[in-house]
């Protein structure tokens, strides 16, 4: 079940293997870590001689984040508070600070700025070590963007759907209501009454990120000191491909359609539709969501908490084994809770779609571990993988005895409570530079964004100090071994299944949509 | 004294962060000399500013009479740090605060101007800092080296405004006891001032060592000393021929679009570890707050 969660074993001495290893986040930790390790190029030069780059480690986040915050950890306590979080002044003043022309947008996040908050923010999908400073600053950044004036959201909805806002919906709230990372949600009601949420991106936004990723002086010169010619430039090409794949928000579109397809009518699983005809590369509109938020969610009965945890549990390996795709980001702030277990899960624009060639390894590796008791099988599924190179001069047992604690949760049938602890100890099982494996073992590209199952979901649901025997839920879900409902919510899986639920292949549909 | 005889530059961006976030004012009582409107303010906030300030200290090096009073005096080489600090809190007080604001710190500086006097080892003549002359020196390179950085990686001044812009700062000098008629007030003036200023300019011992140390600051944090590396580059690519002709620099390969791509990436990501520093955020909100205002009057 934990397939994912062996993806995850990251262990390297060396950075290159981590970098030639990274994938989607993995890039930007690189690129960003590498802001220090210009080492080669500064000791061809006037400045004063560096070590080696020997001593550069992919590791504890982000440089330029880390250098920014520095002050963050200062911040709390002297900072004079004139502004950026003015109590009941905050509204106003981020209207007069509205941004009100698309050389505002530029001004604002161009120059690297609107790259830095992409990259951090999808580092800290796969890298734990953004430290709680590190994060404050991302946010900081983030705090430092300020919202689109009414009309300037109104012009790149004109833009985007032929008309003004006022005309192409019944009501349109000039007002967002929420800030996405390179945009802005409003509320507003459709012509035949539907209450939408319509996400609207800064204009230029792409085109200055773009440009910014275009002209990789900074990227390259900083990715060169650690990865040989041939890796900077599959780097480059991976981090702006899933940089620009966030900024074409149809892409996003398709992937919460496919979503909402598959769990259609799915008993605890919800998904905002998507309406396709008001859709664009730089609006989104879906149906209009609401519920209780995480924060929430953790003051409700434990009972409640568990329900919730289950279908997340689910949503996430039956994502990833029925619908061969994987939702990156499992970020508290996107899922809405209704109480028995009901969840709707928002923002699909980080998703990954597997073949069932990446993804049969994966299922091999915890069948032979977990099921079939088979370690040979195992350490060949996971050399099948790319994980361990081939004839690695390691004993299996020892090997084994590694990764277990990424399955420790479905090793055996019976309730099992996650916790924080637990999902640290996978986190810094995860980072463990030091161990014997760290020399033979690497991620694979395409399994990179996996991570997030360690670093996001266990986390999540240690938080909730969620209880439910995890095997059994597993094993319903496993493809090899089908098993028998063990929860409430599992029958009613079982009766959605049973008539017609999560039917098809829909990574099959996705592809050839894409 | 050598170079080594210089306390290190750790908390350099630290110490400037704290001193813009608390030199820009909460309450003004004014709009002080220069305004929202007005270029100085435009010019004080392009991504170009950190190498105008550090081409700024280049130029101003080369008179040895203001090299000396700096070296002779100030805390420079025990506190380097604190004195940058302190210099760009004065120029933010000047630039962004009100009239009174401006003109308590400029006292101040007059103040202690009083006492900075002695003679040029290197010269043999005797200096005082209030002597207009090296105010306006001073004055000078900061006016001038604000346009070049400006032009070449920031955003250029028309010829119009880049004129406009010199007779705004105008001021900044009289606030430290330059008389009007000896300041210049076009880039024309200004030209003419630095090439008749010239032959007197020349590289002191001091001069090489302040600016050595400044161009690689021991002690920074490793990150920031790579971005300083760029910042670098763009002070020396953005000074004048001769003026690198004395400090012996190699003449800089020509400034192609990309390397200037570079160098505003390097500028605005350090402009973002800038802005991640206490207060830094809301001073600036403070100040696009009242831009905005003004451009809606």
């Amino acid at each position: 079940m934990k397939v994912g969660a062996g993806g995850a074993n990251a262990g390297t001495g060396r950075a290159r293997k981590l970098v030639v290893a990274a994938g989607i986040g993995g890039v930007s930790v690189a690129a960003l870590t590498l802001l220090r390790g210009r080492a080669g190029r500064r000791s061809g030069r006037a400045g004063r001689l560096t070590g080696p780059a020997g001593n550069l480690r992919v590791e504890r986040g982000l440089a330029a984040l880390r250098l920014a915050a520095r002050g963050g950890a200062r911040y709390a306590t002297s900072a004079p508070r004139l502004f950026a979080s003015a109590g009941e002044h905050r509204e106003a003043l981020r209207n007069d600070l509205a941004l009100q022309t698309a050389e505002d947008v530029a001004a604002t996040l161009g120059t690297m700025k609107g790259v830095l908050m992409k990259l951090g923010q999808m580092a800290s999908y796969v890298d734990d070590g953004l430290s709680p400073a590190a994060r404050r600053t991302l946010s900081r950044l983030q705090d430092s963007v300020p919202p689109m004036s009414p009309e300037l959201a109104a012009q790149v909805v004109t833009e985007e759907l032929g008309q003004p806002p006022e005309q192409i919906f019944a009501t349109w709230d000039p007002e967002p209501i929420a800030a996405a990372s390179i945009g802005q949600v409003h509320r507003a009601i459709t012509f035949d009454g539907r209450a939408v949420a319509v996400k609207v991106q800064y204009p230029g936004i792409a085109e200055t990120i773009e440009a910014d990723l275009g002209n990789v002086g900074l990227l390259r010169r900083m990715l060169k000191i650690t990865a040989p010619m041939q890796d900077v430039d599959a780097l480059l090409a991976e981090l702006r491909e899933r940089v620009t794949e966030e900024l074409d928000y149809r892409r996003e579109a398709r992937n919460q359609q496919m979503f909402a397809r598959y769990y259609a009518g799915h008993p605890t699983i919800a998904i905002p539709e998507i309406v396709g005809e008001l859709s664009t590369r730089r609006v989104v509109t879906s149906d209009l969501a609401d519920g209780a938020r995480f924060a929430e969610l953790t003051t409700w009965s434990q009972a409640e908490r568990d329900l919730a945890a289950e279908t997340i549990y689910r949503f996430v390996f039956r994502s990833l084994y029925g619908a061969h795709a994987f939702n990156g980001d499992p970020h508290p702030g996107n899922y809405l809770f209704h109480g028995g277990g009901r969840v709707t899960f928002l923002d699909f624009g980080l998703v990954k779609h597997f073949t069932a060639d990446e993804l049969r390894p994966l299922v091999a590796m915890v069948r032979h571990l977990c099921v079939d008791n088979d370690p040979e099988g195992f350490r060949r599924a996971m050399e099948d993988a790319g994980f361990l190179m081939a004839g690695a001069p390691l004993p299996t047992d020892m090997i084994v005895e590694h990764m277990a604690v990424f399955y420790d949760t479905v090793r055996e049938r019976g309730p099992r409570t996650m916790t924080g602890a637990y999902a640290s100890a996978v986190t810094r099982r995860f980072f463990d530079f030091r161990s014997p494996l760290a020399a033979y073992v690497q991620i694979p590209r395409s399994y990179v964004i996996l991570q997030r199952i360690n670093l996001g979901l266990f986390a999540l649901l240690g938080e909730l100090s969620a209880n439910a025997d995890w095997r059994g839920i597993a094993e319903e879900i496993w493809p090899f071994v089908q098993g028998p409902p063990c929860t409430p919510m599992g029958a009613a899986e079982a009766r959605w299944r049973a008539t017609g639920g999560g039917a098809g292949d829909p990574g099959r549909s996705v592809k050839k949509v894409f | 004294m050598t170079a080594g005889s210089y306390a290190d530059a750790a908390g350099l961006v630290e110490r400037s962060a704290a001193a813009y976030a608390t030199a820009v004012p909460v309450t003004p009582e004014d709009d002080g000399f220069f305004g929202p409107a007005s270029l100085t303010w435009r010019v004080s906030a392009d991504l170009s500013a950190p190498v105008a300030g550090l081409r700024s200290l280049l130029m101003q090096a080369l008179h040895p009479l203001a090299m000396a009073g700096v070296d002779q005096h100030s805390d420079w080489r025990t506190d380097p740090v604190g004195r940058l600090a302190a210099t760009s809190a004065y120029e933010v007080t000047v630039t962004f605060g009100d009239r009174a604001g401006a003109r308590r710190v400029a006292q101040r500086v007059r103040a202690i101007h009083e006492h900075v006097r002695g003679v040029d080892p290197e010269t043999g003549q005797p200096y005082a800092a209030g002597d207009p002359a090296l105010l306006v020196w001073v004055h000078a390179g900061l006016v001038d080296s604000a346009l070049a950085a400006c032009a070449l990686f920031g955003t250029r001044l028309s010829d119009r405004d880049a004129d406009a812009y010199v007779a705004e700062m105008t001021v900044a000098a009289e606030l430290l006891g330059a008389p009007h008629e000896m300041i210049p007030d076009s880039v024309a003036a200004l030209e003419r001032y630095i090439a008749g200023v010239r032959p007197a300019l020349r590289r002191t011992p001091a001069a090489a060592e302040s600016m050595s140390y400044l161009l690689d600051p021991p002690g920074l944090d490793e990150d920031i000393a790579e971005l300083w590396q760029d910042i670098r580059d763009a002070a020396v690519t953005a000074l004048p021929g001769w003026a690198r002709q004395m400090y012996g620099y190699p003449e800089p390969p020509p400034l192609t679009a990309r390397r200037r791509t570079e160098i505003r990436q390097v500028l605005g990501v350090l402009d973002a570890v800038f802005l991640g520093e206490p207060g830094v955020l809301e001073a600036r909100q403070r100040l696009a707050v009242r831009v905005r205002s003004a451009g809606k009057a």
